[in-house]
């Protein structure tokens, strides 16, 4: 035990102290358990939509508008998901993927791998921003029926999300999704 | 001289060394105990002091980053959807939408009641006046700054896509076209997908 020794003289009150640790010890891990307990272990994250469509305004002054292509996914079947590439209102080639759920956690959460992998393999062949240095995204356009259930909405942006390409952002070059998803207003 | 011959025939002054004092004791564990003698010391001290140095770094960590309310306020009603491919979170309003509720951080800011009902999209107009105040405090208060337009949607998983619609086209007219989804992640993966920050 730690203690003060100021030395003692006679029969005066004793002045050598000990300091009691043991309550203090016992003090400190009752409040480091408190903390411990409170403590936020936040999981959340957020995942992105952007109503900023064609891209970000631009203080430049508006040049030709080169019509690019979009990749609208369809998602108002109940078997299946059409992924339609679009130049403006030119239909440029359309995909059918087999709607099919597969569990991903105990909460009854589900993905859609298939439709993940297909957009995939279309972004690598018809992907138009794929440049590090290019800062503009290819654009996703949802399509839902009114009824559909959120949880079905975000496992679809999920897997839109999948392909992912190199960014620049001030000299360093991280990943980003390579889409960028807005919905459908109709 | 032999060598059988005691030491003590002759009168010595220089004597076999050895320990003199308390020789003679006649309880031997006493004898034991003052003559120094015995093994290892069997009473160790505990070091106390940099044990509670190093309870003393937790407790300061822990204090430092203790948050009373917790990082981020989510309505008990609203479960969220989980995501891979997601984002860290970001600072910004929080527009929650619940069974019949939308909230603007925390406030009552219209009723999805209506807008299941009607069975259409539409502009939701209690909504719309929160936001577009929020951005000109935030103009005022930042006056020359771009603003981010960046605003969160905490929405439960059983909402319908026409309310999440709605809200999303009544933000983006209230100056924050820049949608984020509030979710929770599924399987601890990088925060490097989910779009562009």
């Amino acid at each position: 035990m730690a203690g003060i020794d100021v030395g003692g003289h006679g029969n005066k009150r004793a002045t050598n102290h000990d300091i009691p640790l043991i309550p203090f010890i016992d003090f400190l891990l009752c409040l480091v358990a408190f903390l411990l307990v409170t403590a936020v272990w936040s999981q959340m994250a957020r995942i992105n939509a952007d109503a900023r469509v064609p891209g970000p305004p631009s203080s430049e002054p508006p040049t030709e508008e080169k019509k690019e292509k979009h990749l609208h996914v369809e998602m108002r079947g109940e078997r299946k998901f059409q992924l339609v590439w679009k130049e403006g209102s030119t239909v440029v080639n359309t995909i059918d993927v087999v709607r099919k759920q597969v569990n991903a956690g105990a909460e009854g959460e589900y993905r859609y791998p298939d439709l993940a992998d297909k957009i995939k393999e279309e972004w690598t062949k018809n992907g138009t921003h794929r440049a590090a240095s290019d800062k503009k995204l290819d654009q996703a356009v949802l399509h839902t029926d009114n009824s559909t259930p959120f949880s079905d909405v975000i496992a679809v942006i999920d897997a839109i999300y999948t392909p992912q390409r190199d960014f620049d952002i001030g000299g360093k070059t991280t990943k980003v999704a390579s889409f960028n998803v807005t919905f459908a207003m109709n | 001289m032999s060598a059988e011959k005691p030491l003590s025939r002759f009168h010595q002054a220089i004597s076999v060394p050895g320990r003199r004092l308390m020789h003679h004791v006649p309880l031997a564990f006493v004898r034991k105990k003052v003559l120094g003698g015995g093994g290892r010391a069997v009473n160790q001290e505990i070091p106390l002091i940099p044990f509670i140095d190093f309870l003393l770094c937790i407790v300061l960590f822990l204090l430092a980053s203790f948050s009373a309310s917790g990082e981020l306020p989510i309505d008990k009603n609203v479960k969220l959807p989980k995501a891979e491919n997601v984002i860290d979170m970001t600072d910004a309003p929080i527009v929650a939408i619940t069974g019949t509720q939308i909230l603007v951080d925390g406030n009552p800011a219209g009723s999805t009641r209506a807008i299941v009902e009607a069975n259409r999209l539409q502009k939701i107009d209690d909504l719309f006046a929160r936001l577009k105040a929020k951005r000109e405090l935030w103009s005022q208060l930042n006056p020359g700054k771009p603003f981010p337009g960046v605003v969160v949607l905490q929405v439960d998983r059983k909402v319908p896509a026409l309310v999440v619609k709605s809200v999303f086209q009544t933000a983006a007219l209230g100056g924050f076209p820049n949608v984020s989804f509030m979710v929770g992640r599924l399987g601890g993966a990088s925060s490097s997908g989910g779009g562009k920050e």
